[in-house]
């Protein structure tokens, strides 16, 4: 527990440095995507899509791993910490895994020149986001329960264990998805250094946006349990100063201005 | 080349969920600076009755 | 061990003294796959669809057997003396598993038998090889949903999250399954669609382990 009195405040300073780094790092990514890097031959505009979708299905990946994570640490060291770190991944994980789907399906309609295909990435993604769906699911139906935690790390880990079974399962099923990053032939897809460094900083942009948003919910989500805490310990006190035990009362009220 | 408008919408999806998200985090940090608000006025309730006692 | 028995006997005891589930389980699976018929316009002699239709039928009828059978041992307050018992968790979930594994056998062989009339198929080799493609899935499926269910009976608006919960994770299971149905239908032997078995096996073990694992954590009081 930290100093109550001081570093509770809401609305932490970090955010905002964070914030402006955010903001820095996408307008630099953006410059890049739209002015910096040359069009693509075959692909023609539509490619540079690519360089946030990319990254946005890196960080759909990363952020449910996270929730297994967390959810495992909650289940072992019982720490609520754990538990608002993993419902934070998993609400950014969904905002990101949906910006997959649609920048992908809005990349394949002038290229495949379908919205939708069953193609192996493309079904792992909408899986994983049904994975997201069925967690936040839980998560809202159940928010009253005390053991809401520990029902929801139990369906993020089977969730991330399944993962590497459903990708398995449909890449054997089928595949059209282009192999950008390494091709058959073991080299790279992307020709011009350019698009290199451009996909290396939109990565980057993406990700530290990524841990602003999930930093700010979970701060959000820390304060509101504290806050939360708070209260319970407010109406112990009114119960106990009702019940004429002024001394008593008194000294709870000293702890807590403390 | 008239795929202007497929990029344009992608990215215009990008910055909207985002903003919607950082708005939707907003709320509910006014909601929690009124509830830390009540709790305040709760507790200095509490400390002047107990001074008048 | 012996309370692994002790419930696993009382709930087929429960059962064949006039439990619904089978009964339920049997007739859903017959309406599933009378929707089907009609939907997909079957009697084709299509034994793909005829595989899709085995598949769907049940995983809805076993999320139905899953719901019913967990709802009403919470509503009773049954799971509450059973956590009581010095019966392991271990022991209750591996129990309850194998009695619904049980029940969607049962069901299973029913709309296997429906699946041959409804899509104008034979009685022969292709149905026997099916066999232990069905019960891995229903194994897998089982595993899952004795998990999963016991989540959902503790929420009180949650009837319809077990799907939710249940169909993604179900996944990998079911398209390994439906292709080695239809290799299976198609006349193939085991060694065609070894590959698709294989990962139906892995998924079973998958959902097994972490059932077996994780029960404990769902079912714990704080």
């Amino acid at each position: 527990m930290k100093n109550r009195a001081g570093q509770n405040s809401i609305g932490p300073n970090w955010a905002s440095w964070f914030g402006l780094l955010t903001v820095l790092l996408v307008s630099w990514a953006l410059f890049m995507v739209f002015v910096y890097v040359p069009t693509e031959a075959e692909q023609g505009i539509v490619q540079r899509i690519f360089y946030f979708h990319v990254p946005c299905a890196w960080v759909a990946f990363a952020a449910f791993g996270l929730v297994a994570i967390a959810g495992f640490f909650y289940l072992r060291f019982g720490q609520k910490i754990w538990d608002d770190l993993a419902r934070a991944a998993a609400e950014t994980g969904m905002l990101f895994c949906s910006l997959v789907l649609i920048t992908g399906s809005l990349w394949a309609r002038p290229i495949w020149g379908t919205w939708w295909t069953w193609d192996s990435r493309l079904t792992t993604t909408l899986v994983l986001w049904l994975l997201y769906a069925a967690y936040l699911m839980l998560r809202a139906m159940a928010e009253e329960l005390p053991q809401v935690g520990r029902l929801a790390a139990v369906v993020g880990i089977v969730a991330a264990a399944d993962i590497p079974v459903i990708v398995i399962s449909v890449r054997l099923w089928r595949t059209i998805h282009p192999a950008v990053i390494i091709t058959r032939q073991g080299r790279h897809g992307l020709e011009d250094p350019r698009m290199i460094a451009t996909l290396l900083v939109a990565f980057a942009a993406v990700t530290v946006l990524w841990i602003w948003l999930l930093m700010l919910r979970f701060s959000i989500l820390r304060t509101a349990r504290r806050l939360t805490e708070l209260g319970g310990g407010l109406a112990e006190l009114r119960a106990r100063l009702s019940e004429q035990e002024p001394k008593r009362g008194r000294q709870i009220l000293d702890l807590q201005s403390r | 080349m008239d795929n202007l408008s497929y990029l344009f919408a992608a990215y215009s999806i990008i910055f909207a969920a985002v903003a919607l998200y950082v708005i939707f985090l907003w709320r509910r940090q006014t909601l929690l600076d009124s509830r830390l608000r009540s709790l305040e006025t709760q507790l200095s309730e509490i400390r002047d009755g107990l001074a008048k006692s | 061990m012996s309370s692994f028995a002790t419930i696993l006997h009382k709930d087929l005891r429960l059962e064949l003294r006039g439990g619904q589930s089978t009964i339920t389980l049997n007739i859903l699976s017959l309406l599933i796959l009378t929707v089907l018929t009609f939907a997909l316009d079957a009697p084709s002699r299509s034994s793909l669809l005829a595989a899709g239709a085995l598949w769907v039928a049940m995983i809805f009828a076993g999320l139905a057997g899953a719901t019913q059978a967990m709802v009403s041992e919470w509503e009773n307050e049954c799971i509450r003396c059973l956590l009581l018992s010095p019966a392991d968790r271990g022991a209750i979930y591996a129990a309850k598993l194998v009695a619904s594994f049980i029940f969607m056998t049962v069901a299973q062989i029913t709309s296997l038998f429906l699946m041959v009339f409804f899509f104008d198929l034979n009685f022969d080799m292709r149905i026997v090889r099916l066999a232990p493609v069905l019960m891995m899935g229903a194994m897998g499926f089982a595993s899952l949903t004795t998990l999963l269910a016991a989540i959902q009976a503790q929420i009180k608006t949650g009837e319809l999250l077990l799907p939710l919960l249940t169909v993604p994770v179900f996944i990998p299971a079911l398209i390994s399954g439906v292709k080695a149905t239809q290799a299976a239908l198609a006349g193939l032997p085991f060694a065609g669609f070894a590959q698709w078995l294989k990962i139906l096996g892995a998924c079973d073990l998958l959902f097994l382990a972490g059932g077996y694992l994780l029960f404990e954590q769902v079912v714990s009081e704080d």
